[in-house]
């Protein structure tokens, strides 16, 4: 991974300083609300329900086991024992004092860690496909271009007052696994006819308010063209978005007025002006970074492993986890584990200190010190030799984090919803709780296949529903929580927004109407058909007449 | 209202901003909207005349006519309307070299990054002002990209350090 050198150190350790000057500010009243409201947002500060919320930057869902044991020390001595692993791969703190936050930012600057542009109206965190770097079907490494970004888009001093926050995505394989095409904008390593790997460039996707798959702006950008090309994008946006109202103000909704053809003309205009300039990447640099994401030495003799084999026919529980919480790797006798945040009776994407000092030792031990959040609200332990997985499932087991349901309809993204959110209009974690019981009989998911399910208190989005399988959007009707219910969106590849299936259902009826979706699957489908396939093939209708004929 | 330059306070203005056609001072140096600028253009031979500009603007005039300027004022009209940024690089891109003034609400906690997109000029409204703005300029002494104030990015300065 990237490791800090001292001008990095210095930037987060000057940061450090200057956020705590502002807070000092702030609380002798020099410093306006309005004035600090932003300022806190650029360093991940929120005001919430019951406290202040600290996003974490986790760049790119990379994080080692140092970092790892930094954020359970943060959880147990600032917090109340957890974080919440984000969609933006962060981590969240939803108790600390608006006055120790300076020196938790202080604790992780020590770990080469910090909350810089994790909200606010700014380049927020770059992300990537969980499997980077080790996914067999991978073109190239996208974390080095993260990387890149990275420092490029950090303390950018152009684009901190954008006309709204700005999230960029990229990834190395033709299977999306960063929802890439819902961002403002996403980044596609792929080949051109010559052999030659650049970018696809997409613009204005996004979810929210006004859900929008992004569109192609350019088929194909030359590998040192990136940063400029990017600054052109970010210049016409912070130029032309609109500030007037902020629910129209993301890129999307500038695309979308602008149409396309117009925005890519005005983009590649301002590209002509600095296309040639400093901003283009020098292959030296290109290779510098590349040189902190080589692969890791792998045991060669890991694939003459045996054990593996041997205790896939005897244990059942061990195969059945295998097979739904590990991903293949590009190098013989690996895998890659899915660290399930997606237990019975917790919050999705929640971990406990103790949880995060587990996994920080299994990396240690079994994973090259290395792990990864997933924008599904899991971990990643991306590099176990075969031989390790048992011994890895069982600690993981102990720990309620070997749940094998990663991909199934319990491993549900859930925003933290009105139980903590100050925007929120309904609560989702007692929703997401109904759903675990109502769908525990683990077979029955199996059958089910892959199902992703996903649930967001408000219509700001930050669950993801209308890109979910199945959506779940809480809505307040005359002070009650009621649920409006998508289905056939996806966030991969095949990117698409979910069909509302009707009028919303109460909170008791959550479950029961999943369950009635459900039956019309198992009714409709075709062999090997996916729940999603399913649906874009028969359309809403069949679905709509068995959740509402019976509800007569 | 205080006016830094160049990271000093400084006590005398010469410009003089004026907002209609009709209230246009027979001498001394003008400070104008680019609209009246555009409607008055032939009648200011001879006159020093500084332009005030803002995010609705078209550019296009302003940079043929760089050099007519020796002043150019860009307004800040709310905290979060961080358009200036992006003008002021463009400015200074096409190569203007006169004092690029940012106006209207700059704040304490924006100046690093105005000076970076070639901002070297801030006026502040007179109980917006503490001299303990100067420390703002330091706080953070490094950066990762290229901008205004140094167009190259961490790699290339420190290859050349």
């Amino acid at each position: 991974m990237y490791i800090y050198n001292e001008v990095d150190q210095k930037i987060v350790d000057e940061r450090v300083a200057q956020f705590r000057d502002q807070t000092r500010r702030f609380l002798a009243g020099e410093l306006s609300d309005d004035e600090f409201l932003a300022l806190r947002l650029m360093n991940g500060l929120y005001i919430q329900r019951h406290a202040p919320m600290l996003r974490v930057a986790i760049p790119y869902g990379l994080i080692s086991s140092v970092q790892l044991r930094k954020l359970a020390h943060i959880a147990r001595t600032y917090d109340k024992g957890y974080g919440h692993i984000t969609t933006r791969t962060n981590i969240q703190f939803n108790w600390p004092k608006l006055e120790e936050v300076p020196d938790i930012l202080a604790e992780l600057a020590q770990v080469q860690m910090h909350a810089i542009q994790t909200s606010g109206n700014c380049i927020r965190n770059t992300t990537t496909d969980p499997f980077a770097g080790v996914t067999p079907d991978e073109l190239e490494d996208p974390r080095p271009w993260c990387e890149i970004i990275r420092q490029w888009s950090t303390l950018h001093p152009e684009f901190a007052y954008l006309p709204r926050k700005f999230k960029i995505a990229v990834t190395g394989s033709p299977r999306d696994r960063a929802a890439s095409q819902v961002h403002d904008i996403g980044l596609h390593l792929v080949q051109n006819a010559a052999g030659e790997t650049g970018f696809e460039v997409l613009v204005g996707g996004g979810l929210g308010r006004t859900p929008v798959i992004g569109k192609q702006i350019r088929p194909f950008l030359a590998k040192q063209d990136l940063l400029s090309y990017l600054e052109a994008i970010l210049r016409v946006y912070n130029l032309k978005g609109r500030r007037d109202n902020k629910y129209k103000a993301r890129i999307k909704i500038l695309v979308e007025a602008m149409g396309i053809d117009a925005f890519r003309d005005e983009v590649e205009a301002e590209w002509e002006q600095i296309r040639s300039s400093e901003l283009t990447l020098t292959d030296a640099e290109i290779a510098r970074v590349k040189g902190f994401f080589q692969p890791f030495e792998y045991d060669a003799s890991a694939a003459a492993d045996t054990s593996l084999q041997q205790k896939l026919e005897s244990d059942t529980d061990f195969r059945t986890w295998y097979e739904r919480n590990t991903h293949a790797h590009k190098v013989a006798g690996y895998r890659s584990v899915v660290v399930s945040l997606k237990p019975q009776l917790q919050p999705a994407g929640d971990i406990t200190d103790l949880q995060l000092e587990v996994v920080a030792d299994l990396a240690e031990q079994y994973s090259f010190g290395e792990a990864r959040s997933t924008h599904e609200q899991n971990l990643v332990l991306a590099d176990v030799k075969n031989a390790d997985l048992y011994a890895v499932w069982q600690q993981l087991a102990e720990h309620n984090m070997a749940r094998p349901n990663i991909g199934t309809l319990t491993d549900m993204i859930v925003c933290p919803g009105f139980d903590f959110c100050a925007l929120a209009n309904a609560k989702t974690l007692n929703i997401a709780e109904q759903i675990n019981q109502a769908f525990d009989d683990l077979d029955y998911l199996y059958d089910l296949g892959d199902i992703r399910l996903n649930m967001s208190g408000c219509i700001n989005a930050c669950g993801h529903h209308h890109i979910g399988n199945i959506g779940i959007l809480g809505v307040d009707k005359k002070g009650e929580d009621w649920y409006q219910i998508t289905i056939g969106g996806s966030d991969r590849e095949d990117a698409s927004l979910g069909k509302v299936l009707g009028r919303s259902v109460a909170a008791d009826e959550v479950a029961d109407t999943l369950k009635k979706i459900l039956e019309t699957y198992v009714e409709q489908r075709t062999d090997e058909e996916s729940f999603l396939d399913c649906v874009r093939r028969v359309g809403v209708d069949p679905f709509k007449e068995k959740v509402y004929a019976a509800a007569h | 209202m205080p006016l830094l330059i160049d990271r000093q306070l400084v006590n005398d203005d010469s410009w003089q901003l004026v907002e209609e056609a009709d209230a246009l001072p027979q001498s001394g140096d003008l400070l104008l909207p680019l609209a009246l600028y555009n409607e008055l253009a032939g009648n200011l031979a001879g006159r020093r005349v500084a332009l005030r500009i803002n995010g609705d603007d078209e550019l296009s005039s302003v940079l043929e006519a760089l050099e007519r300027f020796p002043m150019i004022a860009i307004e800040f009209p709310i905290f979060r309307d961080g358009r200036g940024f992006s003008l002021a690089r463009m400015l200074r891109r096409a190569g203007y070299q006169g004092e690029l003034r940012a106006v209207g609400n700059p704040a304490r906690d924006q100046l690093g990054y105005l000076e970076r997109c070639g901002f070297n000029a801030f006026q502040f409204a007179d109980e917006a002002f503490s001299e303990e703005f100067l420390n703002a300029f330091g706080e953070i002494s490094v950066r990762y990209q290229g901008s205004s104030d140094d167009p190259r990015p961490v790699y290339l300065q420190n290859q050349q350090n």
